[in-house]
């Protein structure tokens, strides 16, 4: 499977102009926007919304503000987060198989609260902190010790063998722990959208800001990056910074969202090859499109864990749903590019 | 930082997370609780045991009891549903805490579902939470006659079996892998009071991961199975040091129920500990 396969390489000559942006971005808003007001109108309880918009004391506005809305809005950071720096490093590596976890993210973040969850510290903080503070400082060490600005590889390989080390790590003490506690951690393994505060959702909001502007801002450097480090560089393009910047604010988006929500696959993965299908290859328009499908894909996704709720006595972990959507999905994708199909 | 501050947090590896007293959550109930959910099995035993089974509106989907069978599920308890559980309109959600259901436990109380969270951990616990749920369906004196029968019942079982030489026991809740009752539970509890020692005393917490080898070590001449599959049940009971060893299972899973049913696997326990001896061999 190659890059080109998998149309990763801006090759053609894609025409960019602001009015297909819009058009293109504004259809996939209304998208997100549909998927999170559904979101916010269905569930377990019979919300009326005229009561909850007439009453704000009345139960049906504490589900609606006080439940479904901050799930709805943490649905949609999450997926925006994995789904557009999915993009950016699939092309970033040039290759198709990158999802927002290679870079040992996810393994430093199961790590962080692993290790949180056998000292005890749990009811200091939620996971959420200690899952940030370990995918921050597995991205420290993937990217310092990775000599990332001299090649794309090293940060890739750097970050699966951290992913193994720290799976090994997470096995040790696992093994230490109480069955009951291993419950607990596996279920946050399995990747869930729960109940966040507000001011949670709020700090959350201005890091997957800053980490998506930062992307969409370096997404044209990134086009050329595809054609290969030596032609970029002829092109003009500062390689190693561009790089660089890339890393970091994928890196920090992705850990803003496994923070919160637990590691959830396939949106990283899916969300971009789909809309590459669409929109081509190019990234000023594909991260931005990727960030706005990301948030449509894990909402609905969301949704349905919710809805299956009468089937199972129980909401399946969102991660479990978008595996089980995107794993055939992807498979389909190969064969369509493959030309087996 | 001291040697100590750094190997504080090393010595509660493994140690069970401390789930705290009996607290409140959410606004404070008007009057007596009148509809009820509860989020463990035990808690529904309690009021169940408390003659306010009416009252309940939702239990957890890992509730058994054909009293509530017709009841709606709210989830399990590290993933309750705040939904299912806001939706029934309860004035009173009966939680046993964890740092699994933490979050969603205080969603449900910040839209102003009233919950109390009762630890069961220990067998104090257990009489906290009789007297508290008791108290809060206002049935303060059978809430205080289930503790006190409790009480009463371990007294008993006790002064039974100060009588009998102590026997080395094992109490398995799980074979793959074996995880035994270890110090601090109410099983271990209630192993003391039948008069058994809990071989398992050096093991990490009250519900933990044991070494095979550390239990043939121990040669328990009874181990009592709790487990709920049998696993490599049979492959450990041909080990020399456990094959010697009298093995017997609990007849139901009320000793694995910390609530009113621990009265049942108490005398459950003492029948496996100390079975009645035939008529011929009875002493005086």
């Amino acid at each position: 499977m190659s890059g080109a396969a998998f149309g990763l390489v801006a090759v053609q000559p894609v025409r960019f102009t602001p009015a297909r942006a819009v058009l293109l971005l504004g259809s996939l808003a209304v998208l997100a926007a549909v998927a999170m007001s559904l979101s916010v109108l269905l569930g377990e309880y019979r919300l009326h919304l005229g009561a909850a918009l007439a009453d704000p004391t009345s139960a049906d506005a504490r589900v609606l503000f006080g439940l479904r809305l901050p799930r709805a809005l943490l649905g949609a950071l999450v997926g925006a987060a994995l789904a557009a720096s999915g993009s950016a490093l699939q092309a970033l590596l040039r290759n198709p198989l990158a999802d927002p976890f290679v870079l040992g993210v996810s393994g430093g973040a199961a790590l962080g609260t692993t290790l949180a969850l056998a000292l005890g510290l749990l009811a200091v903080a939620g996971p959420s902190l200690f899952a940030f503070a370990g995918a921050v400082g597995a991205m420290a060490l993937v990217l310092g010790a990775g000599r990332a600005r001299s090649s794309p590889y090293a940060a890739l390989l750097t970050g699966v063998v951290f992913n193994a080390f720290a799976a090994a790590v997470i096995t040790c003490v696992k093994t230490l722990l109480t069955p009951d506690q291993v419950g607990e951690i596996l279920y946050w393994l399995a990747g869930t959208l729960g109940y966040e505060r507000l001011r949670t959702l709020a700090v959350a909001a201005v890091i997957q800001a800053v980490a998506l502007g930062v992307l969409w801002r370096e997404s044209g450097r990134l086009n050329l990056l595809t054609l290969g480090d030596d032609e970029a560089a002829s092109l003009g393009v500062p390689v190693r910074r561009t790089r660089w910047w890339v890393l970091i604010a994928a890196s920090l988006s992705v850990a803003g969202a496994v923070a919160l929500s637990g590691l959830i696959g396939f949106v990283g993965l899916i969300v971009p090859h789909l809309l590459r299908l669409w929109l081509g290859p190019d990234q000023r328009l594909l991260v931005p499109a990727s960030a706005l499908g990301g948030a449509a894909f894990l909402v609905t996704a969301d949704l349905l864990t919710r809805l299956l709720f009468p089937l199972f006595h129980a909401e399946p972990p969102v991660g479990v749903v978008t595996a089980v959507l995107g794993g055939p999905l992807f498979v389909w994708l190969l064969h369509r590019r493959e030309g087996l199909a | 930082m001291t040697a100590a501050a750094l190997l504080l947090p090393l010595a509660l590896l493994g140690a069970a997370p401390d789930a705290g007293p009996l607290r409140m959550l959410g606004p404070r109930p008007a009057g007596e609780a009148r509809r009820v959910v509860t989020l463990a099995p035990s808690l529904t035993d309690l009021v169940l045991a408390l003659g306010a089974g009416e009252r309940l509106v939702g239990v957890s989907r890992f509730d058994e009891r054909p009293e509530v069978a017709p009841l709606p599920r709210v989830g399990g308890f590290v993933d309750p549903s705040v939904e299912a559980v806001v939706g029934l309109h309860p004035d009173l959600v009966l939680v046993q805490p964890g740092p699994g259901n933490k979050r969603p436990v205080e969603a449900m109380a910040e839209l102003g579902t009233p919950v109390l969270l009762l630890p069961l951990d220990t067998v104090a616990d257990v009489l906290t939470a009789e007297r508290a749920v008791g108290k809060a369906l206002g049935r303060t004196e059978e809430g205080e006659r289930l503790a006190r029968r409790l009480e009463t019942a371990r007294a008993e079982v006790r002064g039974r079996s100060q009588r009998r030489n102590p026997v080395r026991a094992l109490l398995v809740f799980g074979f793959d892998p074996l995880v035994v009752a270890g110090p601090g539970g109410f099983a271990d509890e209630l192993l003391g009071d039948v008069g058994a020692t809990n071989v398992a005393a050096d093991a990490g917490s009250s519900y933990a991961v044991y070494s095979v080898e550390r239990a043939i070590l121990a040669r328990p001449e009874l181990i009592i199975d709790a487990a709920d599959v049998p696993g490599s049940k049979a492959r450990l009971r041909a080990l020399p040091g456990l094959r010697e060893a009298r093995w017997v299972s609990l007849p139901d899973r009320s000793l694995l129920h910390p609530g009113p049913a621990l009265e049942q696997g108490l005398g459950q326990l003492e029948a496996l500990v100390a079975p009645p001896l035939p008529r011929s061999e009875a002493r005086p």
